[in-house]
Protein backbone atom coordinates (compact mmCIF):
# COMPACT_ATOMS: atom_id res chain seq x y z
CA UNK A 1 0.00 0.00 0.00
CA UNK A 2 1.28 3.32 -1.22
CA UNK A 3 1.75 6.43 1.11
CA UNK A 4 -1.17 8.65 -0.62
CA UNK A 5 -3.31 5.62 -0.30
CA UNK A 6 -2.66 5.29 3.50
CA UNK A 7 -3.51 8.90 4.19
CA UNK A 8 -6.51 8.46 1.92
CA UNK A 9 -7.53 5.35 4.06
CA UNK A 10 -6.44 7.12 7.35
CA UNK A 11 -8.75 10.47 6.40
CA UNK A 12 -11.65 7.60 6.36
CA UNK A 13 -10.45 6.21 9.40
CA UNK A 14 -11.06 9.51 10.89
CA UNK A 15 -14.31 10.17 9.28
CA UNK A 16 -16.25 6.78 11.20
CA UNK A 17 -16.18 5.83 6.85
CA UNK A 18 -13.78 3.05 6.44
CA UNK A 19 -14.98 -0.68 6.42
CA UNK A 20 -13.80 -3.06 8.60
CA UNK A 21 -11.27 -4.44 5.65
CA UNK A 22 -10.09 -1.09 5.39
CA UNK A 23 -9.17 -0.47 8.97
CA UNK A 24 -7.14 -4.60 8.97
CA UNK A 25 -5.42 -3.27 6.21
CA UNK A 26 -4.52 -0.10 8.04
CA UNK A 27 -3.27 -2.44 10.95
CA UNK A 28 -1.02 -4.21 8.32
CA UNK A 29 0.49 -1.43 7.31
CA UNK A 30 1.21 0.18 10.87
CA UNK A 31 2.32 -3.12 12.37
CA UNK A 32 5.31 -3.42 9.47
CA UNK A 33 6.92 -0.26 11.84
CA UNK A 34 8.48 1.75 9.29
CA UNK A 35 6.02 4.97 9.37
CA UNK A 36 6.73 8.79 8.14
CA UNK A 37 7.48 11.10 10.76
CA UNK A 38 3.43 12.70 9.38
CA UNK A 39 2.16 9.48 10.43
CA UNK A 40 3.59 8.41 13.67
CA UNK A 41 0.14 9.78 16.13
CA UNK A 42 -2.07 7.27 14.05
CA UNK A 43 1.05 4.08 14.36
CA UNK A 44 1.18 5.20 18.00
CA UNK A 45 -2.68 4.74 18.00
CA UNK A 46 -2.84 1.10 16.03
CA UNK A 47 0.53 -0.07 17.71
CA UNK A 48 -1.56 0.91 20.87
CA UNK A 49 -4.59 -1.54 19.26
CA UNK A 50 -2.52 -4.49 18.53
CA UNK A 51 -0.99 -4.33 22.02
CA UNK A 52 -4.17 -4.12 23.97
CA UNK A 53 -5.76 -7.45 21.24
CA UNK A 54 -2.91 -9.41 22.35
CA UNK A 55 -4.07 -9.07 26.17
CA UNK A 56 -4.76 -12.43 27.83
CA UNK A 57 -6.54 -14.08 30.85
CA UNK A 58 -3.66 -16.28 32.68
CA UNK A 59 -3.65 -20.22 31.92
CA UNK A 60 -5.13 -21.76 34.91
CA UNK A 61 -8.63 -19.48 34.25
CA UNK A 62 -9.94 -22.41 32.35
CA UNK A 63 -9.64 -24.77 35.31
CA UNK A 64 -10.76 -22.25 38.07
CA UNK A 65 -14.10 -21.60 35.95
CA UNK A 66 -14.35 -25.21 35.16
CA UNK A 67 -14.42 -26.38 38.58
CA UNK A 68 -16.96 -23.28 39.38
CA UNK A 69 -18.99 -24.43 36.50
CA UNK A 70 -18.96 -28.65 38.17
CA UNK A 71 -20.13 -27.55 41.42
CA UNK A 72 -23.33 -26.26 39.77
CA UNK A 73 -24.19 -28.75 37.41
CA UNK A 74 -27.03 -29.88 39.96
CA UNK A 75 -29.06 -27.64 41.62
CA UNK A 76 -29.64 -25.81 38.24
CA UNK A 77 -32.56 -24.48 39.82
CA UNK A 78 -31.53 -22.89 42.79
CA UNK A 79 -28.59 -21.32 40.78
CA UNK A 80 -31.13 -19.89 38.42
CA UNK A 81 -33.71 -18.73 41.29
CA UNK A 82 -30.79 -17.72 43.72
CA UNK A 83 -31.06 -18.05 47.50
CA UNK A 84 -32.13 -14.27 47.86
CA UNK A 85 -35.15 -14.89 45.76
CA UNK A 86 -35.97 -18.39 47.31
CA UNK A 87 -36.16 -17.01 50.85
CA UNK A 88 -38.18 -13.99 49.32
CA UNK A 89 -40.68 -16.44 47.86
CA UNK A 90 -40.75 -18.56 51.10
CA UNK A 91 -41.60 -15.07 53.25
CA UNK A 92 -44.11 -14.51 50.59
CA UNK A 93 -45.67 -18.09 51.39
CA UNK A 94 -45.33 -17.52 54.90
CA UNK A 95 -47.72 -14.10 55.19
CA UNK A 96 -50.15 -15.64 53.04
CA UNK A 97 -50.85 -18.19 54.97
CA UNK A 98 -50.49 -16.88 58.28
CA UNK A 99 -53.15 -13.93 57.36
CA UNK A 100 -55.48 -17.13 55.95
CA UNK A 101 -55.46 -18.57 59.29
CA UNK A 102 -56.00 -15.38 61.04
CA UNK A 103 -58.78 -15.07 58.32
CA UNK A 104 -60.92 -17.59 59.37
CA UNK A 105 -60.17 -17.30 63.27
CA UNK A 106 -62.13 -14.19 62.81
CA UNK A 107 -64.90 -15.66 60.51
CA UNK A 108 -65.36 -18.42 63.24
CA UNK A 109 -65.35 -16.24 66.19
CA UNK A 110 -68.19 -14.19 64.43
CA UNK A 111 -70.11 -16.94 63.79
CA UNK A 112 -72.18 -19.02 66.50
CA UNK A 113 -71.03 -22.75 66.82
CA UNK A 114 -72.91 -25.29 64.07
CA UNK A 115 -76.00 -26.95 66.02
CA UNK A 116 -74.85 -30.43 67.09
CA UNK A 117 -76.85 -33.53 67.99
CA UNK A 118 -78.21 -33.81 71.39
CA UNK A 119 -80.37 -36.93 71.33
CA UNK A 120 -78.79 -40.48 70.50
CA UNK A 121 -82.54 -41.73 70.61
CA UNK A 122 -84.52 -40.56 67.88
CA UNK A 123 -87.56 -41.72 69.54
CA UNK A 124 -86.86 -39.45 71.95
CA UNK A 125 -85.68 -36.64 69.66
CA UNK A 126 -88.56 -36.97 67.81
CA UNK A 127 -90.89 -36.56 71.45
CA UNK A 128 -88.91 -33.50 72.16
CA UNK A 129 -89.08 -31.68 68.84
CA UNK A 130 -92.88 -32.35 69.02
CA UNK A 131 -93.20 -30.68 72.29
CA UNK A 132 -91.35 -28.00 71.08
CA UNK A 133 -93.70 -27.51 67.89
CA UNK A 134 -96.34 -27.43 70.28
CA UNK A 135 -94.98 -25.21 72.55
CA UNK A 136 -94.40 -22.65 69.39
CA UNK A 137 -98.22 -23.58 67.99
CA UNK A 138 -99.82 -22.81 71.82
CA UNK A 139 -97.59 -19.18 71.28
CA UNK A 140 -99.18 -18.74 67.46
CA UNK A 141 -102.69 -19.00 69.50
CA UNK A 142 -102.60 -17.03 72.40
CA UNK A 143 -101.12 -14.55 70.06
CA UNK A 144 -104.18 -14.55 67.62
CA UNK A 145 -106.43 -14.55 70.20
CA UNK A 146 -104.89 -10.93 71.32
CA UNK A 147 -104.96 -10.22 67.65
CA UNK A 148 -108.95 -10.58 67.09
CA UNK A 149 -108.96 -8.06 70.45
CA UNK A 150 -107.33 -5.57 68.13
CA UNK A 151 -109.39 -6.22 65.20
CA UNK A 152 -112.65 -5.65 67.27
CA UNK A 153 -111.17 -2.24 68.48
CA UNK A 154 -110.15 -1.41 64.78
CA UNK A 155 -113.77 -2.62 63.75
CA UNK A 156 -115.49 -0.40 66.37
CA UNK A 157 -113.12 2.47 65.72
CA UNK A 158 -114.14 2.45 61.86
CA UNK A 159 -118.49 2.38 62.94
CA UNK A 160 -117.79 5.33 65.35
CA UNK A 161 -115.82 7.32 62.46
CA UNK A 162 -118.83 6.22 60.01
CA UNK A 163 -121.30 7.87 62.48
CA UNK A 164 -118.90 11.27 62.88
CA UNK A 165 -119.16 11.64 58.69
CA UNK A 166 -123.09 11.00 58.60
CA UNK A 167 -123.67 13.15 61.52
CA UNK A 168 -121.42 16.36 59.64
CA UNK A 169 -123.58 15.50 56.34
CA UNK A 170 -126.74 15.76 58.03
CA UNK A 171 -125.53 19.30 59.51
CA UNK B 1 -26.06 -29.55 26.68
CA UNK B 2 -22.84 -31.25 28.19
CA UNK B 3 -19.78 -29.03 30.22
CA UNK B 4 -17.62 -30.10 27.06
CA UNK B 5 -19.59 -28.69 24.55
CA UNK B 6 -19.96 -25.38 26.50
CA UNK B 7 -16.33 -24.55 27.20
CA UNK B 8 -16.00 -25.50 23.02
CA UNK B 9 -18.50 -22.37 22.68
CA UNK B 10 -17.79 -20.25 25.29
CA UNK B 11 -14.69 -20.54 26.23
CA UNK B 12 -12.93 -18.96 22.92
CA UNK B 13 -14.40 -15.86 23.52
CA UNK B 14 -12.87 -15.63 27.12
CA UNK B 15 -9.97 -13.15 26.37
CA UNK B 16 -12.60 -10.71 24.25
CA UNK B 17 -14.91 -11.13 27.80
CA UNK B 18 -11.57 -9.91 29.88
CA UNK B 19 -10.61 -6.77 28.17
CA UNK B 20 -13.96 -5.26 27.48
CA UNK B 21 -14.38 -6.04 31.30
CA UNK B 22 -10.99 -4.60 31.82
CA UNK B 23 -11.43 -1.62 29.77
CA UNK B 24 -14.33 -0.45 31.47
CA UNK B 25 -13.57 -1.81 35.27
CA UNK B 26 -9.62 -0.99 34.90
CA UNK B 27 -8.95 -3.49 36.95
CA UNK B 28 -7.61 -7.13 36.88
CA UNK B 29 -8.54 -9.14 39.18
CA UNK B 30 -12.10 -7.40 38.82
CA UNK B 31 -12.19 -8.24 35.23
CA UNK B 32 -10.85 -11.87 35.78
CA UNK B 33 -13.99 -12.00 38.42
CA UNK B 34 -16.52 -10.80 36.17
CA UNK B 35 -15.99 -13.52 33.08
CA UNK B 36 -16.38 -15.67 35.96
CA UNK B 37 -19.71 -14.49 36.48
CA UNK B 38 -20.25 -14.49 32.79
CA UNK B 39 -19.41 -18.23 32.44
CA UNK B 40 -21.52 -19.57 35.26
CA UNK B 41 -24.39 -16.74 34.42
CA UNK B 42 -24.24 -18.17 30.83
CA UNK B 43 -23.97 -21.82 32.13
CA UNK B 44 -27.14 -21.59 34.23
CA UNK B 45 -29.22 -20.16 31.26
CA UNK B 46 -27.78 -23.04 28.94
CA UNK B 47 -30.90 -24.23 28.11
CA UNK B 48 -31.91 -21.07 26.66
CA UNK B 49 -28.73 -20.80 24.37
CA UNK B 50 -30.49 -22.24 21.38
CA UNK B 51 -32.48 -19.01 21.46
CA UNK B 52 -29.61 -16.77 21.63
CA UNK B 53 -28.88 -15.54 17.89
CA UNK B 54 -25.20 -14.32 18.54
CA UNK B 55 -23.47 -15.85 21.28
CA UNK B 56 -20.19 -13.66 21.57
CA UNK B 57 -22.58 -10.98 21.25
CA UNK B 58 -24.49 -12.25 24.12
CA UNK B 59 -21.38 -12.33 26.42
CA UNK B 60 -20.47 -8.98 25.29
CA UNK B 61 -23.49 -7.57 26.58
CA UNK B 62 -23.89 -9.89 29.97
CA UNK B 63 -20.11 -8.60 30.27
CA UNK B 64 -21.31 -4.80 30.04
CA UNK B 65 -23.80 -5.08 32.18
CA UNK B 66 -21.94 -7.00 34.99
CA UNK B 67 -18.87 -4.76 35.09
CA UNK B 68 -21.22 -1.09 35.06
CA UNK B 69 -23.31 -2.73 38.24
CA UNK B 70 -19.94 -3.22 39.85
CA UNK B 71 -19.36 0.18 38.88
CA UNK B 72 -22.89 1.50 39.87
CA UNK B 73 -22.50 -0.64 43.53
CA UNK B 74 -18.82 0.95 43.97
CA UNK B 75 -19.81 4.07 42.81
CA UNK B 76 -16.72 4.44 40.60
CA UNK B 77 -14.92 5.39 37.43
CA UNK B 78 -12.22 2.92 36.20
CA UNK B 79 -9.68 4.44 38.27
CA UNK B 80 -6.77 2.24 38.13
CA UNK B 81 -7.09 1.58 34.04
CA UNK B 82 -3.53 2.87 32.98
CA UNK B 83 -0.99 0.55 31.97
CA UNK B 84 1.67 -0.10 33.91
CA UNK B 85 4.63 -0.68 32.45
CA UNK B 86 3.54 -1.86 28.99
CA UNK B 87 6.08 -4.45 27.67
CA UNK B 88 6.51 -4.25 24.08
CA UNK B 89 8.87 -6.32 21.66
CA UNK B 90 9.34 -4.57 18.38
CA UNK B 91 11.87 -5.62 16.53
CA UNK B 92 14.85 -3.25 15.91
CA UNK B 93 13.90 -1.25 18.85
CA UNK B 94 17.05 -0.09 21.14
CA UNK B 95 16.06 -0.45 25.10
CA UNK B 96 15.73 3.47 24.81
CA UNK B 97 13.32 3.56 21.89
CA UNK B 98 11.43 0.88 23.57
CA UNK B 99 10.66 2.70 26.68
CA UNK B 100 9.69 5.74 25.24
CA UNK B 101 7.49 3.60 22.86
CA UNK B 102 5.93 1.96 26.26
CA UNK B 103 5.64 5.26 27.68
CA UNK B 104 3.76 6.46 24.49
CA UNK B 105 1.54 3.64 24.85
CA UNK B 106 0.97 4.41 28.60
CA UNK B 107 0.06 7.72 27.62
CA UNK B 108 -2.62 6.65 24.69
CA UNK B 109 -4.39 4.20 27.28
CA UNK B 110 -4.36 7.60 29.99
CA UNK B 111 -6.02 9.47 26.89
CA UNK B 112 -8.31 6.42 26.16
CA UNK B 113 -9.59 6.18 30.17
CA UNK B 114 -10.38 10.03 30.03
CA UNK B 115 -12.95 9.26 27.47
CA UNK B 116 -16.85 9.26 28.47
CA UNK B 117 -17.81 5.47 28.81
CA UNK B 118 -19.71 5.46 26.15
CA UNK B 119 -17.09 6.91 23.34
CA UNK B 120 -14.76 4.34 25.63
CA UNK B 121 -16.38 1.10 24.92
CA UNK B 122 -17.81 2.16 20.89
CA UNK B 123 -13.94 2.47 20.71
CA UNK B 124 -12.79 -0.50 22.31
CA UNK B 125 -15.40 -2.83 20.74
CA UNK B 126 -14.65 -1.51 17.07
CA UNK B 127 -10.57 -0.63 17.44
CA UNK B 128 -9.10 -3.36 19.35
CA UNK B 129 -11.72 -6.40 19.06
CA UNK B 130 -12.56 -5.81 15.40
CA UNK B 131 -16.78 -5.81 15.66
CA UNK B 132 -19.11 -4.79 13.28
CA UNK B 133 -21.06 -1.74 13.72
CA UNK B 134 -24.12 -4.03 14.24
CA UNK B 135 -22.63 -5.98 16.61
CA UNK B 136 -21.84 -3.07 18.15
CA UNK B 137 -25.22 -1.49 18.57
CA UNK B 138 -26.51 -5.33 19.82
CA UNK B 139 -23.35 -5.75 22.76
CA UNK B 140 -24.20 -1.80 23.95
CA UNK B 141 -27.65 -1.77 22.68
CA UNK B 142 -27.98 1.53 21.24
CA UNK B 143 -28.72 2.27 17.87
CA UNK B 144 -26.34 3.08 15.12
CA UNK B 145 -26.33 6.90 14.87
CA UNK B 146 -25.11 6.17 18.86
CA UNK B 147 -22.47 3.93 17.64
CA UNK B 148 -21.11 6.20 14.66
CA UNK B 149 -21.11 9.26 16.55
CA UNK B 150 -19.43 8.23 19.67
CA UNK B 151 -16.57 6.69 17.54
CA UNK B 152 -16.48 9.68 15.51
CA UNK B 153 -15.75 11.51 18.98
CA UNK B 154 -13.66 9.11 20.15
CA UNK B 155 -11.18 8.71 17.32
CA UNK B 156 -11.09 12.40 16.78
CA UNK B 157 -10.73 13.15 20.68
CA UNK B 158 -7.71 10.73 20.92
CA UNK B 159 -6.08 11.99 17.52
CA UNK B 160 -6.16 15.99 18.63
CA UNK B 161 -4.53 14.38 21.92
CA UNK B 162 -1.50 12.37 20.22
CA UNK B 163 -1.30 15.39 17.79
CA UNK B 164 -0.71 18.03 20.25
CA UNK B 165 1.70 15.36 22.54
CA UNK B 166 3.91 15.15 18.83
CA UNK B 167 3.82 19.53 18.62
CA UNK B 168 4.43 19.69 22.19
CA UNK B 169 6.59 17.00 23.32
CA UNK B 170 3.95 15.99 26.26
CA UNK B 171 5.00 12.54 26.52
Amino acid sequence: MDLHEVEQLLEKYWQTETTLEEEDRLRAYFAQGQVPPQLKAAADLFTFFQAEKNKTLAENFDGAVTKRLKARQGGKLVTMIGWGNMARIAAGIAVVVAATFLIRQEIRKSYPKEAQDTYTDPQLAFEETKRALQMISNSFGKAKKEASKMQMLNEAEKKIQMKSDSDRINI
Amino acid sequence: MTLEAFQNMVFPVKNKLYRFAFRLLGNNEEAKDVVQEVMIKVWSGRDQLDQVQNLEAWCMRITKNLSLDRLRQQQRRPTDSLEKGMHLTHQSLTPAEATELGERMKRIAELMAELPDKQRQVMHLRDIEGYSYNEICEILEIDMSQVKVNLFRARNAVREKLLKMDAYGLA
